[in-house]
C-alpha cells in the first residue's frame, strides 16, 4: 500500500514537472495590435511637449501620431517599421531611447583610457633618478685592509 | 611629476578642444531634417478659403511650405512680412503654401486680416496628420522644395531675408 502511494506521488510529481516544462517552452502568445501600438507610442517622444512620450501626452501631435501608429500596424507594418516611419520624418530625436552611434567606440575608449592611466601610474612610481654611488667610507677601507692581510 | 602633466593633453585637453571646435561652429537653428533630399510628402486638403488643394498641382514650380499658427506670436508675426515680400518679388516663379498648425479657422483668418493676406493657399490640418508627415515640432517651420518636388532645406524659426538669400538658390530661385 505504501509503495503504491509512493508510485502515485512520484507519477504526480513527474506529471507536474512535465507540465512545467511544456508551459515554459511554449511560445508566449503574440501581443495584440493594441499592445504593440501602446509599446511603440511609449517609445516615441511627444513632438510638442517636453519630457513625455506619445503614449503619455494628450496634445494634438501625440494624438495624431497615436492614430498613425494604429493605422500602420493595422496595415500590417511591424513595430520596427512603424518606429522607422517616424524616424524618417522627425529624425532619431523622436525616439526616447535613440541608438547611440558612439556605443561601439566605448570599449575602445575605456581600454585606451585604462592604458593611459596605467602608464601614468607606472611613470609616477618609477624613481626619479638612480641613487649616487656611496663614497667609500671607513668600513670599506677596513674590509679592504683585511682582505689584503689574508692575501699576504 | 612635471612630465606627467603632459598626459593631461591627450586625456582632457584634446577631447575638450575637439568638442569646442566642432560644437561652436554650428548654427543652433540648423537642425537637419530627414526629409531633406527626399520628395515632399503629398499635402492635400481644404484651404482656409474652403477650396480643395494639393501640392501635387505645384510640381514643376519651386515652393515654400510654411507651417504657422495665429497663436505663434511673435515668431509668425515677425516672419509674415518676409513671406509677403518673397511672394511679391518672386510671383510666378515661387509658390507659397501655408500649413495651419493646431489652429482654428477663425484665428487664422483674423491673423491674415490683421497682418496681410498674400493670397497663397493655407491648408487646414484638423487632425495634425500633415504636420506629422513633415515632422513639425512647432511653428514656424519652412520647407524649401525645388521644382522636382524634392525638399532641399528646412528652416526652423522665423524666416529672415538672410535665410531667403541663403536657401532660395538651393531650389533654383535667384535672389
Amino acid at each position: 500500500m505504501r509503495r503504491q502511494l509512493l508510485l502515485v506521488a512520484g507519477a504526480a510529481l513527474l506529471a507536474l514537472a512535465g507540465l512545467g516544462v511544456v508551459a515554459t517552452l511554449r511560445p508566449a502568445p503574440a501581443p495584440g495590435i493594441d499592445q504593440v501600438a501602446a509599446q511603440v507610442a511609449a517609445e516615441l517622444r511627444c513632438p510638442d511637449c517636453q519630457g513625455l512620450s506619445v503614449a503619455e501626452s494628450r496634445t494634438a501631435a501625440a494624438t495624431a501620431i497615436r492614430a498613425e501608429i494604429a493605422e500602420l500596424l493595422a496595415d500590417g507594418a511591424s513595430a520596427e517599421a512603424v518606429r522607422q516611419h517616424f524616424v524618417d520624418r522627425y529624425g532619431a530625436w523622436i525616439l526616447l531611447d535613440p541608438p547611440n552611434p558612439w556605443a561601439a567606440w566605448i570599449p575602445a575608449l575605456v581600454i585606451a583610457l585604462g592604458l593611459l592611466i596605467a602608464g601614468w601610474w607606472v611613470l609616477a612610481r618609477r624613481p626619479r633618478s638612480s641613487p649616487a654611488p656611496r663614497p667609500a667610507g671607513a668600513a670599506d677601507a677596513a674590509v679592504r685592509r683585511e682582505l689584503e692581510e689574508l692575501d699576504a | 611629476m612635471n612630465r606627467l602633466r603632459w598626459l593631461l593633453v591627450p586625456v582632457v585637453v584634446v577631447p575638450v578642444a575637439w568638442l569646442l571646435f566642432t560644437g561652436l561652429g554650428r548654427d543652433p537653428r540648423d537642425i537637419p531634417s530627414p526629409l531633406v533630399g527626399r520628395p515632399l510628402p503629398v499635402l492635400a486638403g481644404t484651404t482656409l478659403t474652403g477650396e480643395q488643394f494639393s501640392t501635387v498641382d505645384l510640381v514643376g514650380t519651386p515652393m515654400l511650405i510654411n507651417a504657422w499658427a495665429s497663436w505663434c506670436i511673435p515668431a509668425c508675426v515677425i516672419e509674415h512680412p518676409v513671406l509677403m515680400d518673397a511672394a511679391r518679388r518672386h510671383a510666378g516663379e515661387l509658390a507659397l503654401v501655408g500649413l495651419m498648425y493646431q489652429d482654428t479657422v477663425s484665428g487664422a483668418r483674423a491673423f491674415l486680416a490683421r497682418y496681410g493676406d498674400g493670397g497663397w493657399p493655407h491648408l487646414l490640418d484638423p487632425d495634425g496628420r500633415m504636420a506629422v508627415e513633415l515632422g513639425i515640432t512647432g511653428p514656424p517651420e519652412t520647407f524649401f522644395v525645388d521644382a522636382a518636388g524634392i525638399v532641399r532645406a528646412k528652416n526652423i524659426g522665423p524666416l529672415t531675408e538672410a535665410d531667403l538669400d541663403r536657401l532660395l538658390p538651393l531650389i533654383g530661385v535667384a535672389r
